[in-house]
């Protein structure tokens, strides 16, 4: 099993290596996505403790759905689905390496972009941001569980890339709700007054609804899977 | 049998509707605070159970279908999953009605509207997937099955989230004290609608029944005209 999901799941890093086809526009992406809410808005400065987190978890949703697109999208150009479920691993590993490369994906964009984040918006860096991994980690699982499943689904649709948003944004609203709830304690951390401990109490609760959320739906994907590629 | 069936129940829908409007509109006193829009209490409470209820039928018919894989658990998912929605949108839309003159506002940000509209939002995807999927009638079911139960699970965790999302500003009664005749006018209206929800699921799941014929029959003479040829 272990075995099946690495190989899988280092085919799609090669192939990413190789193509660049999903990072640098997912990238791209978020930062226009980011200007976008900063037009709409006139955001800067004050405004960033209310509406900084929602922006940032509304452009990594959106990169996300870009991203979740491709992930059988590309296995559809020669058969290439066909041949992964002829080969010998079992669909639980394909969703698993499919899923967690989905979750690296965004990972990555949500590291890149954090920076110019807070060049924007005026968020001085520091070590109250290392408690953002973790809440940025566990909503990109929730996103990859979720996305990873409704992709398999979505990529046999006559809407295609339209219908993925239609499944994944409803399923999302509640991981969406406390990722944004966690974002928005940490920042709020970057002022000097709250100084003192380094992971704050009211971050649990979110943060371990997230986890909930993300093991809720990767086990429900994992024995719903079969029932997806079965054919 | 089942055209008697069928209507017998229309005569009881028609019938406990028109006990349900009598109950409603003549029967309870008018509310004291409120005043007549209070009204649309009844059938705004009934249509939300209904909708749940049906969406409940979602998840179960839809784990029958992926165990079973018979076409009658696809025919009541299917049937359900509409008439859920359909039942939403009646709350989701007696709801601002009343809560225009009562809140002030058409729409809060309030906990039980935003599940609601959640869930809606859910099961509209659902029947999205069914009607623009591409691949075989048997794959649009099976990724409907999936669907339906994601969903249903996902519906606890809507509620708890947007429960103390914003908590703060509860704007559903808890607990509700009604007087004697308002709680008959409650029930009332609750079989009335009930009724109405299973004489249409009923009626759906006979009408999916029928379509599916169809199409067995259209195969089954496009595969002749095949074999005849050259």
């Amino acid at each position: 099993m272990i075995k099946g999901v690495v190989a899988i799941l280092w085919k799609d890093l090669r192939v990413e290596w190789r193509s660049r086809e999903r990072l640098g526009p997912m990238v791209v992406f978020v930062f226009l996505i980011i200007l976008v809410f900063n037009f709409s808005f006139e955001l800067g400065g004050s405004a960033l403790h209310e509406i900084g987190p929602g922006v940032l978890w509304s452009a990594f949703v959106f990169a996300g759905l870009f991203g979740l697109n491709h992930t059988f999208a590309t296995e559809l150009d020669n058969n290439c689905l066909d041949a992964l479920m002829l080969a010998p691993v079992s669909h639980s590993s394909l969703y698993l390496a499919k899923m967690l490369g989905n979750l690296l994906f965004l990972l990555v964009v949500e590291l890149l972009s954090l920076p110019f984040f807070c060049l924007f918006f005026n968020l001085s860096p520091g070590l109250y941001l290392v408690p953002l991994v973790a809440v940025l980690t566990l909503g990109a699982s929730c996103l990859a569980s979720v996305g990873t499943l409704f992709a398999a689904m979505s990529s046999n649709s006559r809407l295609r890339e339209f219908l993925l948003p239609l499944l994944v944004l409803p399923m999302i609203y509640p991981a969406l709700i406390w990722a944004v709830k966690a974002t928005a304690i940490v920042f709020e951390h970057s002022r000097p007054s709250t100084t003192g401990a380094f992971w704050p109490g009211s971050l649990t609760e979110p943060v371990s609804f997230l986890l909930v959320y993300s093991i809720v739906f990767t086990t429900l994907a994992l024995m719903l899977f079969d029932q997806v590629l079965e054919d | 049998m089942s055209r008697l069936a069928s209507t017998g129940l229309a005569f009881f829908v028609f019938s406990a509707m028109v006990a349900a409007l009598y109950a409603v509109f003549l029967y309870a006193p008018t509310e004291g605070q409120m005043g007549l829009v209070q009204r649309i209490f009844y059938f705004h409470v009934s249509s939300a159970i209904c909708s749940l209820v049906a969406f409940s039928l979602v998840f179960l018919a839809s784990i029958q279908y992926l165990r079973r894989r018979e076409e009658r658990w696809d025919r009541l998912a299917v049937a359900s999953a509409e008439l859920g929605v359909i039942f939403a949108l009646i709350v989701l839309i007696t709801g601002p009605l009343w809560a225009r003159p009562i809140w002030g506002v058409f729409w809060r940000w309030e906990p039980r509207l935003t599940f609601m509209l959640i869930t809606f939002l859910m099961y509209v995807a659902y029947l999205m997937v069914r009607a623009y999927a591409a691949g075989s009638v048997e794959q649009t079911r099976r990724f409907a099955a999936v669907l339906g139960i994601v969903a249903f699970v996902n519906v606890p965790l809507v509620h708890f989230s947007v429960n103390l999302w914003s908590a703060d500003q509860q704007l559903h009664p808890q607990k509700v004290e009604l007087a004697p005749e308002m709680v008959v006018a409650r029930y009332v209206s609750l079989v009335a609608v009930g009724s109405l929800f299973l004489f249409l699921l009923k009626r759906r799941m006979e009408l999916e029944l029928a379509s599916q014929t169809l199409n067995r029959i259209r195969q089954e003479l496009d595969g002749e005209r095949g074999d005849d040829g050259p």
